[in-house]
């Protein structure tokens, strides 16, 4: 036995000796709560981050006495109610949802041309290219993109600067809503990538080879088969990107230069501006609640099925 | 002979050129896929392209039905060039390897599609639609999903719906390989019995000998990019135009030797000192004494004996042992040294008929010179 154990790769034998030394302290009658014990480290997170939820709804309903600077003991209602009637929320929380929807909808819209050529191209150096390209954002992080952005487009930034030499006056090209949204389509456009190309590499080529073969040109068979067929991966890419936009922090802080302010972006005031927590608490519980509900309203129009979860679909 | 002159004579009445391919060439990069290929498939008729993978089977069809430019050459379909036409507008119904059926579509909608697609007058298409659905014997599946149907349903969905817009063409991409061995042979006689019901010009890809065998009006053989031979089932069976044809199609015995002498036709050569004489069956004159050559003996050819005496029929005989003997059901395939190094598989059709033969036996094998068709080797 022991000569035999020498002609297997080391990989192998510190496997066999992991096994042993779980075998060891794990008794084998346990042995089926191990699923259990796996999944318990995810549940705990989950559940950690439901208590946070718990204290934030208490805050949410507490009032900041302006003459104490303390919370009020028992719960009340003034924080929502200073929400709902005040227009500045209003414009917000809508400048907010619109703005994820739009943002949503272009990254879907770029990024569909861009998953379906890198899981299509059949030259292994352009898929590489578009997979680099691709991944190269995510080594920069959101706030350093979004100071890139400052100095491209800003007053004396590069693009200001092309356009003087053809003659065109420098414009205001930052701290306005376009710029917000165009840095958060930037950010997003990979996460969509990454979202729809398992879900076009699941749509055989051969299925668009029969439709096109039953007479159906590019355009019909993007429309009535490869679009069909990729709408799981369409709605699992646009709920990332609408949420992720939603919630998002940095690029309105920066980009819009304080004038195109997020939900998030209140919510950071209300914490470590004003130190108004309940106002703030108030205003996560409403940011939780539409983003729950626009996921719920998605998953109950689409089914959760459509996201290929669950094991009876084909 | 009687009935392959029947079926041979059936087709033979049709003479209107549907498919003509004329000197077509196929490279990639790193790869010659199809070599100077060129055939002509007259109208009504079915045509298998047999061949192992690689064999460039699958690229000739996939430029006639568009989806591959050939490199050189023209394809006509019925007699116009169809290079320059994109697959869409080509009148061509294919059923693809994997089927290719839409799962997001209903039996019904899969078959309306091209009908939608080719913009048919709307108000007919659910009566076509149910037409075909019949016609595949599946009337009453029209509004189960894909994959509520089972493999067999889904390749009858798949057959209708490349046929719904009634084609010039229809060409088969091995839609076949994946099933189980009886339903693939129930389907080869479904897909024959719906092919002459429509009279539907049809090109099948298969890289098996049995369904080319068994539904083709006629069979070409590729190899290598290159096509071997075009006849019809029966003469590609019986007259094999080269050792590749011999050898692909049928079991066959290879038989390899320097001849010692020739007469006519007639070719003896030298198998580890035992002569075997076959009949030369390559384009050309009979190889000189000396030259090397290999003789095809297809495996149901040979008899078997306990004596030379009993082969009283038979022009060659030899003696061998039995190393293998293999009970198949329906025949017996014996494994028996002919030569050092050299042997020979035999079938016994009706072994409860004849002597059975055990491993280690030696027994006498007879066959007609006829039977082993001589190519250069």
């Amino acid at each position: 036995m022991r000569t035999y154990r020498k002609a297997y790769p080391l990989g192998w034998r510190i496997m066999d000796g992991i096994e042993a030394a779980v075998a060891a302290v794990w008794p084998r009658r346990l042995s089926g709560a191990v699923p259990y014990v796996m999944v318990l480290p995810a549940v705990l997170l989950v559940l950690l981050l439901v208590i946070g939820m718990v204290q934030i709804a208490d805050q949410s309903a507490r009032v900041l006495d302006t003459s104490t600077f303390m919370p009020s003991a028992d719960y009340r209602s003034a924080n929502y109610e200073q929400i709902f009637n005040s227009g500045l929320y209003w414009s917000i929380l809508w400048r907010s949802l619109l703005g994820s929807v739009i943002v949503t909808v272009l990254c879907l819209v770029f990024a569909f041309p861009y998953s379906y050529l890198m899981v299509r191209t059949p030259s292994a150096l352009l898929r590489k290219f578009l997979l680099i390209a691709l991944f190269l954002p995510f080594f920069i992080g959101q706030v350093v993109r979004a100071y890139g952005w400052l100095i491209i487009l800003g007053n004396q930034g590069v693009v200001n600067e092309v356009l003087g030499l053809v003659g065109v006056p420098p414009m205001r090209l930052l701290y306005n809503y376009p710029a917000v949204l165009f840095g958060l389509v930037q950010y997003m456009i990979p996460f969509a990538v990454l979202m729809l190309a398992p879900a076009l590499t699941a749509i055989p080529e051969e299925i668009e080879s029969a439709a096109s073969s039953l007479g159906a040109n590019w355009w019909r068979s993007f429309v009535h088969v490869v679009l069909p067929m990729a709408k799981p991966g369409l709605i699992g890419a646009g709920l990332v990107v609408l949420t992720l936009s939603l919630t998002d922090f940095a690029m309105p802080a920066i980009l819009g230069g304080g004038s195109q302010d997020f939900i998030a972006n209140a919510i950071y005031d209300q914490f470590f501006r004003t130190s108004d927590q309940g106002m703030g608490a108030a205003l996560t519980i409403i940011l939780v609640g539409i983003g729950s509900l626009v996921v719920g309203i998605v998953f109950s129009i689409f089914g959760a099925g459509t996201l290929a979860m669950g094991r009876d679909r084909k | 002979m009687t009935i392959e002159a029947g079926i041979e004579g059936r087709a033979a009445q049709a003479t209107r050129v549907a498919v003509s391919v004329r000197n077509v060439d196929m490279s990639f990069a790193d790869f010659h896929a199809v070599k100077d290929a060129s055939f002509d498939l007259e109208d009504g008729r079915f045509l298998t392209i047999l061949g192992p993978s690689g064999s460039g089977k699958t690229t000739l069809l996939r430029m006639i039905a568009g989806f591959q430019k050939p490199s050189a050459g023209e394809i006509f379909i019925n007699g116009k060039p169809v290079s320059a036409t994109p697959p869409h507008k080509r009148s061509i119904g294919m059923v693809f390897q994997k089927l290719a059926l839409f799962p997001h579509m209903t039996a019904a909608e899969n078959v309306a599609f091209p009908l939608k697609m080719r913009r048919f007058d709307a108000t007919t298409i659910p009566e076509r639609v149910q037409r075909y659905l019949d016609l595949v014997h599946l009337g009453g599946y029209a509004d189960r999903r894909i994959h509520q149907l089972s493999g067999g349903q889904q390749q009858r969905v798949a057959i209708a719906r490349a046929l719904v817009f009634e084609p010039d063409l229809l060409l088969l991409d091995e839609p076949l390989a994946a099933l189980d061995r009886k339903l693939r042979e129930e389907m080869q006689l479904e897909f024959r019995r719906i092919q002459r019901e429509l009279g539907v010009t049809t090109i099948n890809v298969t890289h098996d000998q049995r369904e080319a065998l068994v539904v083709s009006d006629e069979v070409i053989v590729m190899d290598k990019g290159v096509i071997q031979q075009k006849a019809p089932p029966s003469a590609t069976y019986r007259t094999p135009a080269n050792a590749f044809v011999a050898g692909f199609i049928g079991v066959t015995n290879f038989i390899s030797g320097k001849v010692t002498a020739t007469s006519g036709d007639a070719v003896s050569f030298d198998v580890g000192g035992s002569e075997v004489t076959g009949t030369w069956a390559a384009q050309g004159p009979a190889p000189s004494v000396g030259a090397s050559v290999t003789g095809a003996l297809r495996a149901e050819q040979v008899r078997l004996a306990s004596s030379e005496a009993e082969l009283s029929g038979c022009q060659t005989t030899s003696r061998g042992v039995v190393r293998d003997a293999i009970f198949e059901g329906e025949r017996l395939v014996y494994e028996i040294d002919l030569a050092p190094g050299t042997l020979l598989r035999v079938f016994d059709h009706d072994p409860a008929a004849h002597k059975q033969f055990a491993i280690g036996d030696n027994v006498a094998m007879g066959w007609n010179a006829r039977d082993v068709l001589t190519f250069p080797n």
